[in-house]
């Protein structure tokens, strides 16, 4: 059975390296092609000629677009992305530096969509078709249609009108010292130090922005799950039980809750390209100083090379988190495994 | 008058949808005494399964009891508090499912199925049972059903077993609390002949020597004779007989009745019909074939599998060629290289006199060669019509838009269906109609040879008659050849011109019916014979013998 695991691993991540391939192929052609010359760009409107064709050289825009592509390909490689175009410093490490928030940001996102939508979706399956299963429907598709920064805005109204001394901006309270490392996600830090000033802190302030950026994710996830509930319901495995007088409560807790639980994990891998996108505005909202707004500042000041290094990092993330999913799937549903057998 | 144990009186039962009221079933009467085996039967629709159903509890939630009782030793569970009825679920009585291959939920292992209904059923009897000691018990019950590891099974998850092994793990379900009542809902209907011949020895064997009660839900009426004393055919959700064994099947007193008993094709005996055998140059022919199937991974080693292996034959124009064998014995495989879906991993075919080289589907092949499948219900687009669904093979034979209406009613006709079926759905046709449409599809291409997958396994008895009965008579109008595959031997006997029987790839025994069947000469054909239920005891003892050792070598799921 072990083989199957690593086959299936080997196999998904030779296919995620293509797509990384491709991906950073794409966006340094784009950069390439897109109008201003990052020279002019780097050097601003008052450089002279000479100064722009020298920086050029220095660059290696003079170079055929072949050996810039492979130039980059490999800096990259080794985790060197360049420097910025505005602030002139490498931007390796200013990501580096920016990613545990988003990281936070993203995963305690993850954990709400899960805790709300799967009981939901089993609340509204079980109870189909009544008062229930409309109130979920309505605010399901309330969460889908309305965009996330819409959710910022509202979320931080409430927390500012009617909650005393709730953090509105930021991930932590300023007057607090933060713990030294080694992960860079204050609530996992503050825990290993036994901080536990901190992490309520970093519990309050990260709970708004993770909300609004859940709500769209939850409306999807609760109606994947509540048709993949309603699905196996049917099926002739839960007349076996229920003749047999296993409770209702069991064989939907357990044996219809794992079986339906394969179809939100694999949508919640497509989430995850979403989540990304939508943080850059929920970031900007709540001054969360993480990676997305430092992707959306280098858009907007058309820092070319902070660009690239962000869809490129992100590209990664998305990428290993589906392999997480994979994984998780082969995990739960042993016909994966088995597929030899036939 | 000694009480009987399960006394079903006067049911009635309604399923409400969209206002809509459906009388299943109509004044259903049934009883069944202490250590009696009662069969009930019925094509599909009758109502069996909701009656079943209905005694269980297991009713859903649409349905409602209008009337009626149902006393099992002389209480109404019907009228019982739920607590007190969930209590006899498994322990008084429980039921034998139907489908081994979707009755577990895929995701859990057999462990957790068993030791779930095992917990809970002792927890509503009020007993605290230790997990070790369920355990034990469980075991125990799994060797009884004739499972000789039942470690290995309680950590296999279903996928992992085979539909024989399945099948007795839910006979071993019902068993989990000795009930007194055992109801069987077309135990085994899903598996290989053989297997549930194994299957059914197996259940009589328990009931005799647990002193069980049984019932026995089947449309089978082959099965019926070994398993029942006492039988109540059903009919639109009413009884319409009720006699013991001996008399209704050889004096019938309903017309209903004698139409089931007619309509199954005998095995041996005066009735049998011999199709005349046919010396017409051949037109399909295969030499040394081979098809492998590989399994292709980066890590660790692909298994490979001999799907089909040397087989050499040849098919005669106009004829009916029987392919037999059980699940997995390639006869599937065989068909599709005839019809050039896939190629042979080595050997020749020739179909028509031209040689096929891997997988060609020109335009000139496709009308060659049609199939027929399984099963209608899923074979037919839903979403369309059958005039749309025949015009797909009209326009790829070239037919003119303009032409198609009429070729379309000549279609219809020559299957015995009205020409305002055009504009129907599936969903509106009954289940022979949609064969018939699926035939008619076929024939739109104008095709030498068709395919014929068990065109008949997934209708009823009486309707499988009529099917048969066109299929017959297309081939005599327009000169086909058939490929048929099946695994219903009584239905191959008579259909087929020439039958060649499949093991694991190989053709084992090949001739004509008569021949094959007064004497098999390989072991394995003997078994697949000898395992096919039949209607008379006279046909019984025609049967081949087999011996046990012959028994363990060729079945996987033999019965010690």
């Amino acid at each position: 059975m072990n083989t199957t695991y690593l086959d299936v691993l080997v196999r998904r991540m030779i296919g995620f390296a293509g797509v990384l391939f491709i991906l950073s192929l794409m966006i340094f052609v784009l950069a390439r092609v897109v109008p201003g010359d990052p020279a002019r760009i780097a050097l601003g409107p008052s450089a002279t000629q000479a100064q722009v064709e020298a920086m050029r050289q220095e660059m290696g825009l003079d170079q055929p677009v072949i050996v810039q592509y492979a130039d980059y390909l490999t800096g990259a490689l080794q985790g060197d992305f360049g420097r910025s175009l505005i602030s002139g410093k490498p931007v390796m490490p200013e990501i580096m530096a920016l990613l545990p928030a988003t990281l936070e940001l993203v995963l305690v996102t993850l954990l709400i969509m899960i805790a709300v939508s799967v009981p939901l979706g089993v609340v509204t399956a079980r109870y189909r078709n009544t008062w229930i299963d409309n109130t979920g429907r309505f605010f399901s598709i309330v969460g889908v249609t309305m965009p996330s920064f819409l959710f910022a805005i509202l979320l931080q109204l409430v927390a500012a009108n009617f909650i005393a001394d709730w953090p509105l901006l930021g991930r932590v309270s300023h007057t607090l010292d933060l713990p030294p490392g080694p992960t860079g996600l204050l609530l996992v830090d503050s825990l290993l130090h036994g901080r536990g000033d901190v992490f309520v802190s970093a519990l309050k302030h990260i709970l708004f922005p993770a909300l609004a950026l859940a709500m769209a994710g939850i409306g999807q996830v609760t109606r994947i799950t509540r048709s993949a509930m309603i699905e196996h319901q049917r099926r002739d495995h839960v007349l076996t039980l229920k003749s047999f007088g296993v409770p209702d409560r069991v064989i939907i807790f357990r044996y219809l809750l794992k079986l339906s639980s394969i179809a939100p994990l694999t949508i919640m891998g497509l989430e995850f390209a979403s989540l990304i996108g939508n943080a850059f505005v929920v970031e900007l909202v709540f001054s969360w100083g993480g990676f997305a707004s430092y992707g959306l500042e280098a858009i907007l000041q058309k820092d070319l090379n902070a660009v690239m290094a962000v869809v490129l990092v992100s590209g990664f993330f998305f990428i290993v988190a589906n392999l997480v999913i994979d994984v998780a799937l082969l995990v739960i549903d042993p016909r994966l495994r088995f597929k030899e057998a036939r | 008058m000694v009480q009987p144990l399960l006394d079903i009186a006067g049911l009635n039962v309604a399923f409400h949808t969209y206002g809509y009221r459906a009388h299943v079933l109509k004044d259903v009467s049934l009883t069944i005494p202490e250590g009696g085996r009662v069969a009930l039967i019925g094509e599909t629709g009758s109502g069996k399964s909701v009656t079943a159903k209905t005694i269980l509890g297991t009713l859903p939630a649409n349905a409602a009891v209008e009337s009626g009782a149902v006393r099992f030793a002389g209480r109404d569970v019907l009228t019982l508090p739920e607590a007190e009825r969930d209590a006899m679920k498994g322990t008084a009585f429980s039921i034998i499912m139907q489908d081994p291959l979707s009755s577990f939920n895929p995701v859990f292992r057999i462990g957790r199925h068993l030791d779930d209904v095992m917990r809970f059923a002792d927890r509503r009897l009020g007993r605290a049972s230790k997990e070790q000691e369920r355990t034990r018990q469980i075991h125990a019950v799994l060797r009884k059903v004739q499972l000789s590891d039942p470690e290995r099974i309680c950590r296999a998850y279903p996928a992992q077993l085979s539909g024989g092994m399945r099948q007795r793990v839910l006979i071993a379900l019902a068993l989990l609390h000795q009930p007194r009542l055992l109801i069987a809902d077309e135990p085994g209907t899903a598996l290989d002949v053989t297997t549930q011949d194994e299957i059914m020895k197996l259940i009589n064997r328990l009931v005799a020597e647990n002193g069980l009660s049984l019932l026995m839900i089947t449309h089978n009426l082959g099965v019926v004779r070994q398993m029942a004393d006492d039988i109540y055919v059903m009919r639109h959700g009413e009884i319409v007989e009720h006699g013991a064994l001996r008399t209704l099947f050889t004096a019938p007193r309903q017309d209903y009745t004698r139409q089931l008993v007619e309509a199954i094709p005998p095995l041996y005996g005066p009735q049998v019909t011999d199709q005349p055998p046919v010396a017409t140059p051949p037109i399909v022919e295969l030499a040394g074939v081979w098809k492998t199937f590989r399994e292709r991974r980066l890590i660790g080693r692909g298994s490979a599998h001999d799907a089909v292996r040397d087989v050499s034959l040849s098919i005669r124009q106009g004829e009916i060629f029987g392919l037999a064998g059980e699940s997995g014995s390639g006869k599937t495989t065989v068909a599709r290289m005839i019809m050039g879906l896939i190629g042979p991993s080595a050997g020749t075919i020739s179909v028509a006199g031209t040689a096929l080289a891997g997988t060609v589907r020109s335009e000139a092949f496709r009308r060659l060669t049609q199939i027929v499948y399984q099963n209608p219900g899923t074979s037919l687009n839903p979403k369309r019509t059958v005039g749309q669904t025949l015009s797909v093979p009209l326009t790829f034979s070239g037919l003119e838009r303009a032409r198609h209406g009429e070729r379309i009613t000549r279609l219809l006709r020559q299957v015995d269906l009205a020409p305002h079926y055009v504009s129907k759905y599936p969903h509106e046709l009954s289940g022979g109609q949609k064969q018939r449409v699926a035939i008619a599809r076929a024939l739109a291409a104008n095709p030498k040879i068709i395919v014929l997958d068990e065109p008949t396994s997934a209708l009823d008895v009486s309707v499988q008659k009529n099917v048969i009965a066109l299929l017959q008579r297309l081939r005599d109008e327009l000169g086909l050849t058939y490929l048929f595959i099946s695994h219903d031997l009584s239905l191959m006997r008579n259909f087929c011109s020439r039958i060649a029987i499949m093991l694991k790839g190989e053709i084992v025994e090949e001739g004509e019916p008569k021949s094959v069947f007064a004497a098999p000469e390989h072991p394995y054909t003997r078994a697949l014979i000898a395992a096919v239920p039949v209607m008379a005891e006279e046909e019984e003892r025609m049967k081949p013998s087999v011996s046990l050792e012959e028994r363990r070598r060729f079945l996987v799921d033999a019965v010690a």
